[in-house]
């Protein structure tokens, strides 16, 4: 009997460690929305950090989703696939529509402060089985009587972000 | 006999697990997240005792430098409405207001219903990547300071006129001017021909009351020609000192 229904996030946290050329061009393309858009929450230029801005002024909140902007382009470059997570074949397994971008934190004069992360939310699948540490899931759309299945294991960054019985 | 070979078996077995061990070293140190410098994080988890499969799939098309996708002429992304064509003109008042070439130009406003695109809070609330920055876009300015878009005749929400924000930065990203351009009122005007679209216009905020433009809108006030039918066109000249 399927557990549910589950609609899986994984965080993708990129920064000065990320050695992927996706990964620095989203890094370098957000650093340097991040340095134009916080312009308008730190118009006395009194701070540096986004902690700092966001600390004086909370409207700066927005800016999540203002430096989002120059992360959709690198996103169509996905396909609808999200990156880094493999089911156990190896294969990259889980597609998604809808996202969010963070920044975790910045410093308009310092790059290597700068950290975001994007998370993908992949489309609803169904959950059938948990072996050990794997979950045996399948794309809910399918109707076939033999269900194709997935099998991927737990890992750090990948949570269940919703479950539905219906 | 029997031990002889019970033995062999032994070594069978003790051969073939080391190049398991390797495999699986091989695999967990290609999966491994990066870590971050400013939160705590465990990086691979329990990568002793687990076996993470490597990535083996042909590589993909490399990644190329992308826009930010604020960077389009045509804002629309589906949304439905009176289509307008907005034409601003960037002048710089240290140049006696010759159009100021390479001026970056972000536009937004809200859509026939009187919603903007954005996400508010802290939240884990997903979006959809492909609509997230509906009427949201940035155009560079022409040698004679134009930018161009293509959008849709805004809509209205309670407290507020007819409106477009703009945020002009140098070619350096130097924020310039975060202004607002109001639109003309009255008689044969487009705000009253497209009467607030499906809403009507019962409690619209005309601009003598709006918080914004009450004070006078001679420097924010645009120019709208054309029709429902056909379309509208809005042009402004917006000085600034860059």
């Amino acid at each position: 009997m399927p557990k549910g229904t589950i609609i899986l996030c994984y965080r993708k946290v990129i920064d000065a460690n990320s050695i992927k050329a996706w990964e620095k061009m989203v890094l370098e393309d957000t650093f340097l929305e991040f340095k134009m858009q916080a312009q308008f929450y730190n118009q006395e230029k009194k701070y540096n950090t986004f902690s700092e801005i966001l600390r004086n002024d909370p409207k700066a909140e927005k800016l999540h989703f203002l430096v989002s902007a120059a992360v959709t382009g690198y996103l169509q470059q996905l396909n609808e696939t999200i990156p880094d997570v493999l089911n156990n074949l190896g294969k990259h397994f889980l597609k998604f529509e809808n996202f969010r971008f963070e920044i975790i934190n910045s410093d308009i004069r310092d790059i290597t402060k700068h950290q975001v992360a994007i998370n993908f939310f992949s489309k609803p699948l169904t959950w059938h089985d948990t072996i050990d540490n794997y979950l045996l899931v399948s794309d809910k759309s399918q109707t076939e009587k033999d269900i194709l299945t997935s099998l991927f294991q737990l890992q750090p960054y990948l949570s269940i972000y919703s479950l539905s019985y219906e | 006999m029997e031990r002889k070979s019970f033995l062999k078996s032994l070594m069978i077995g003790a051969v073939s697990t080391p190049v398991l061990i390797e495999a699986c070293k091989k695999s967990s140190a290609e999966t491994t997240q990066t870590g971050s410098s400013s939160e705590t994080v465990t990086n691979t988890g329990n990568s002793n005792t687990s076996c993470t499969v490597a990535p083996s799939e042909t590589e993909g098309p490399f990644p190329t430098k992308a826009p930010a996708s604020y960077v389009r002429n045509d804002i629309r992304d589906g949304r439905t409405g009176h289509t307008m064509t907005a034409k601003i003109t960037i002048g710089n008042i240290n140049n006696n207001c010759a159009g100021l070439a390479g001026a970056i130009v972000d536009i937004w406003h809200c859509d026939a219903e009187g919603s903007y695109s954005e996400y508010g809070g802290s939240g884990m609330q997903s979006i959809n990547y492909q609509s997230v920055h509906f009427l949201r876009g940035r155009q560079v300015a022409d040698a004679n300071g134009l930018v161009t878009f293509t959008s849709i005749f805004p809509g209205w929400y309670s407290g507020r006129a007819t409106h477009i924000h703009v945020h002009i930065y140098s070619a350096s990203g130097t924020s310039l001017k975060v202004t607002q351009i109001a639109f003309p009122e009255g008689t044969g005007s487009a705000v009253a021909n497209v009467n607030g679209y499906a809403k009507g216009m019962t409690g619209y905020t005309y601009n003598a009351n709006d918080n914004i433009f009450s004070d006078g809108t001679t420097l924010e006030m645009a120019t709208v020609t054309g029709s429902t039918t056909a379309g509208f066109v809005l042009s402004i000249k917006l000085n600034v000192a860059a």
